[in-house]
């Protein structure tokens, strides 16, 4: 027997579930609000905080007082040209799925009211998310997203300080032309391993492009699947073609694979470029010797200390706080929160059309950046970094060491890789 | 579960004030994510209740439901932008094109049954993202940003409010809903039930299994390529990545198996509960980066579903029943 | 050219080992109780983590952490299936899955937050380096799991036809209802068939661990092939397992080398499709 209360009940409970979602926003206050988002769960955790742990240490030292450090408003507390208001970062998990960086960017915007945005790293998400922002009309500046698509879309509000994936496929060629220059070696043939997500078939397509451009044979062109279980027949295929020169755009678990295999199997070419996933924090210390005489791309080196007191001071203040030392991946989101403080500041309001024009009218000269570049201007279309470059660092005694450009280098570069035979 | 009985009074009142509140909520609140997590709500809501027709009713567990999501996205994205065909259009196409898979991938598989079945549609959807993920025609992983049309109701597509997206993805449900309830009060999900209870009686009774278990794939395929279209027009950008991934299917599943398979109402509670679950732990937990908000996920996950499994609509019943 | 192939060809063997193992854990559950259990990736990735701090805490290698791997993941198992999976045993359909479900969630993210996202690797295991065969390179950590590998299968298979109790789990398999008359106690041999599952899957983390980068969604596409593996042997056929483990490994490595390394997992799939639509029982069941 069912009473008549045993019928209403469960819907009841039903309705009052479905009331508990309404939920509230949260007020603003005086601090100056800055949205980021990363993947702070899921396959690539690691990267995304290794990202947010150098914008957060970018806003310590914009809120903070550091009078030894020549970065924008790092001399002050705060902003000075809005009574020295403090940044504060609203951090966000999209679990790296492009539809939580649009969801993550809406709620950051309409509840936490930030007035600027940060990140994503992954491409696929930063897309999604600043077309958010463009919507709501709230300045995106990105530092740390690579896919050259992004700022193909001539979005009124986004703006990229580092380079992308064109230019770095650039930089890898010119590399080799000028090696062939310097040292007298003929590199005739290339091989092409990416793998098949959003940036590898990007960085992939780019280096087909434009390698015959440069002059260089493509011998082999191979995607493959980045979580693999085993990659022995992508190396296989490797070993029938022969290049000259690899050259891999990867993530971390299939440099990983990759490099085990590579000297497994005894994959030889004169020379391995990479891209990306031999840079991650976790790379060297899985592979460890392995590792050496790779070359990767990047924007920063820990190096370039030498040229470059700051590095080295900023590095430091990384250690500190976080016990390791600073990464590329942490290097390149370190410098959005400067950018786009500096356009606040300058533009005296967070009202976004005066960020906006401000932040077309940025100009930091490079001697204020940890970065080997002539400074941060964009370029009014695109509103990509006009100066942004990368550097290639090779991994000699399980270090990143930059060496190229060769007038920047610190060291001489390791050519031909060495047989794994030779190698202990 | 599911009776074929005429809805009492008090079913109907709470359905009318039920569906009352729904329609007043964007009305009543205005921030944009909690609009965003209806939206979501009732997507996968609708995706759970396509999956009960196949998996609730005749016993088919399709793992696979991804395929039909990304194969309705990417049908009516590409419709649009290489054609310029209207997304409604784009709509029915994608729809159609989903059932077609589904009956081409259904006819061979239906002898399979249970977990042979279940493989089988993980296989099916792994081939379709491995494939799209390698297919120049559709930007290979690169992935598709939509063009940005002036908003109206015939563009599919608005850009100052969610609120119209809401009332899409509300009257969707709504359609499935009637759909999965024409199919259970009629001759179909009574075959359908026939066959889930036994394959060998069903034969006898002479029903001919693998035309009806080929209608219920082909519905549930059509059904999932809607939502697949709602979600390309709603986000703007589609990559394998995001519409054609495994952890699409297994949450489809979850949300159908947690709120009561082989209910109608069943996928609507799970999805009531379960994206804003997800939601609510990555806003309040994820940016920490620790792993304690999925942590918490997935043990609520395995306490209600080891300790309630008749899901949670059984849950509520049986309280309700206790109450008396 | 025949040098490469016959690379290519033994790579295969040596990772569709590596699957076998794997697979036959997940099997046994699947035959005897009819799970599918989604965890059981995230169970290898427990057996790899345990490798890696008995080597970097206490410096044992990876090849003698094998018995701890295998008892840990045994008393998981166990615990796992007396106070989660046993209370939905009885329960309607798939409830059983969803259970596993929410405890892949839970293990995989424990791992995150007890031991970070970060990528782990062995460093010095004792078994390292390559055998030469002329053109043939054989890793050495690889060989030596594959034939821990077969001997486990081997061991497995002895214990289910030779002992008392692998005959009880049998008969359960074959026919739980008259299994329950002939005075078995199935509860039990739920129980057991679940804890030695997951001892199986741990002892192919150990392995796995000597050559295999470690971090807590390590365990996906593994786990992802091995229920395409069990469903291609025949659910709950050890024999079909291991020797669709096996297939898979090389047809996944040739199909790499000479078709497209983007589609071999496609491939696998592929076949298993074709196998079932043949064979909807699959090879062995």
């Amino acid at each position: 027997m069912h009473g008549k209360r045993g019928r209403i009940l469960p819907y009841a409970l039903t309705l009052l579930l479905s009331l508990a979602l309404a939920s509230a926003g949260a007020a603003a206050d005086k601090v100056i609000k800055i949205g980021a988002v990363y993947p702070l769960t899921g396959n690539i955790a690691s990267t995304g905080l290794d990202c947010l742990h150098g914008a957060e240490l970018a806003v310590d030292i914009i809120n903070g007082k550091y009078p030894d450090l020549n970065l924008p408003l790092a001399k002050t507390a705060g902003l000075p040209n809005l009574g020295g208001a403090k940044l504060k970062l609203v951090v966000a998990d999209t679990k790296g799925e492009p539809r939580n960086g649009q969801a993550e960017a809406e709620r950051l915007v309409t509840e936490e009211k930030v007035v600027g945005m940060i990140g994503a790293y992954q491409s696929a998400v930063t897309k999604t998310a600043s077309q958010a922002t463009e919507r709501l009309k709230i300045p995106y500046v990105c530092s740390d997203s690579s896919s050259p698509t992004l700022t193909e879309r001539g979005l009124k509000y986004f703006f990229r300080v580092s380079p992308h994936d064109a230019g770095f496929a650039r930089d890898q060629l010119q590399f080799l032309k000028d090696l062939e220059k310097a040292k007298g070696v003929k590199i005739g043939t290339i091989a092409v391993l990416y793998e098949n997500t959003e940036f590898g078939s990007n960085v992939g397509k780019q280096v087909l492009m434009l390698a015959p451009e440069y002059g260089f044979k493509v011998v082999a062109d191979i995607s493959y699947t980045a979580n693999a279980t085993d990659v022995t027949s992508e190396v296989g295929r490797l070993i029938k073609a022969n290049p000259d020169v690899l050259m891999h755009a990867s993530y971390i678990t299939d440099a990983i694979l990759f490099t085990k295999t590579f000297k497994e199997m005894g994959f030889n070419p004169k020379g391995i470029l990479t891209f990306a996933g031999y840079i991650e924090p976790g790379y060297l210390p899985a592979v460890k010797a392995d590792g050496n005489d790779i070359i990767v791309r990047s924007t920063f080196a820990l190096d370039l200390a030498k040229s470059k007191p700051l590095v080295a001071k900023v590095n430091a203040l990384f250690k500190k706080k976080y016990g390791i030392d600073m990464s590329e991946n942490a290097a390149r989101s370190f410098a959005a929160p400067f950018v786009i403080a500096d356009a606040i500041n300058r533009a005296r309001t967070t009202e976004a059309e005066a960020v906006v024009k401000a932040l077309l009218a940025t100009n930091i000269p490079g001697s204020e950046m940890i970065y080997p570049w002539k400074g941060i201007q964009f370029d009014p279309k695109s509103h990509q970094n006009i100066h942004a470059r990368g550097i290639l660092v090779q991994i000699q005694n399980q270090n990143y060491v930059t060496v190229w450009p060769f007038d920047s280098a610190a060291a001489k570069v390791i050519w031909p890789f060495p047989a794994w035979k030779t190698r202990k | 579960m599911m009776t074929m009985k005429k809805p009492t009074a008090v079913q109907v009142v709470f359905y009318a004030a039920l569906l009352a509140g729904l329609l007043a909520f964007p009305l009543i609140v205005k921030g944009t994510f909690p609009t965003h997590i209806m939206i979501m709500v009732f997507l996968f809501a609708m995706m759970g209740v396509a999956w009960n027709i196949l998996g609730g009713y005749a016993a088919m567990f399709s793992f696979g439901q991804a395929a039909f999501f990304g194969i309705g996205a990417y049908t009516s994205t590409i419709l649009l932008m290489n054609y310029n065909v209207n997304p409604w259009i784009g709509l029915v196409a994608g729809g159609v094109l989903a059932a077609l898979m589904g009956a081409a991938i259904g006819i061979p598989c239906s002898n399979l049954r249970g977990h042979y079945f279940a493989i089988a549609s993980i296989a099916f959807a792994e081939i379709v993202r491995i494939h799209f993920n390698n297919w120049k025609f559709v930007a290979a992983a690169e992935g598709l940003s939509l063009p940005l049309l002036p908003e109206s109701l015939g563009n599919f597509m608005f850009h100052s409010s969610k609120a119209p997206y809401y009332y899409i993805i509300l009257v969707f449900l709504l359609l499935s809903v009637l759909i999965c309830w024409y199919i259970s009060a009629n001759r179909m999900g009574f075959y359908l039930r026939a066959i889930k209870e036994s394959h060998e009686l069903a034969k006898g009774m002479g029903i001919s299994f693998v035309r009806y278990r080929l209608y219920a794939i082909m519905i549930s395929a059509f059904l999932t390529a809607m939502a697949g279209t709602f979600y390309a027009q709603y986000i703007l950008y589609i990559d394998p990545e995001s519409v054609l991934i495994l952890p699409i299917s297994v949450q489809v599943v979850l949300v159908a198996m947690l709120g009561g398979a082989g209910t109608i109402i069943g996928p609507i509670i799970g999805a009531a509960i379960l994206l804003p679950l997800s939601e609510i732990t990555r806003v309040s937990l994820g940016y920490k980066g620790s792993g304690i908000d999925m942590m918490i996920y997935g043990a609520l996950i395995m306490l209600i579903s080891a300790y309630r499994p008749q899901g949670v609509w059984g849950l509520l019943t049986t309280i309700g029943r206790r109450g008396k | 050219m025949t040098g490469q192939l016959l690379a290519q060809l033994m790579n295969g063997l040596l990772i569709g080992c590596m699957y076998s193992l794997i697979a036959i854990g997940l099997t046994m559950i699947w035959g005897v109780m009819n799970i599918i259990n989604f965890a059981h990736a995230d169970f290898l990735m427990i057996g790899m983590f345990i490798s890696f701090w008995l080597y970097t805490l206490y410096g044992v290698d990876p090849i003698f952490s094998i018995p701890v791997c295998g008892a840990v993941l045994f008393l998981l198992g166990w615990l796992i299936y007396r106070y989660l999976v046993s209370k939905v045993m009885t329960g309607p359909g798939l409830a059983q899955l969803v259970v596993t479900f929410g405890i892949s969630i839970f293990i995989a993210n424990a791992a995150v937050f007890l031991w970070s996202p970060d990528f782990r690797m062995i460093e010095k295991p004792l078994l390292a380096g390559t055998w030469n065969f002329g053109t043939v390179q054989l890793s050495i950590p690889k060989a030596i799991a594959s034939l821990g590998s077969v001997a486990v299968s081997v061991a497995l298979f002895l214990f289910l036809r030779k002992t008392k109790t692998g005959k009880a789990i049998l008969a359960v398999e074959m026919n739980r209802s008259s299994a329950l008359l002939m005075g078995i106690n199935t509860e039990r041999v739920n129980a057991l068939s679940f804890a030695i599952g997951s001892s199986l899957v741990g002892i192919a983390g150990a392995f796995l661990s000597m050559y295999y980068y470690i971090y807590p969604q390590v365990g996906g596409t593994f786990g992802l092939i091995s229920f395409c593996i069990v469903a291609l042997g025949g659910f709950g056929s050890i024999e079909g397992a291991f020797l669709a483990g096996i297939l898979i490994g090389v047809v996944q490595t040739l199909g790499g080398y000479f078709f497209d390394p983007a589609y071999k997992y496609a491939i696998v799939f592929a076949m298993y499709l074709v196998t079932v639509w043949i064979r909807p029982q699959g090879l062995m069941g």
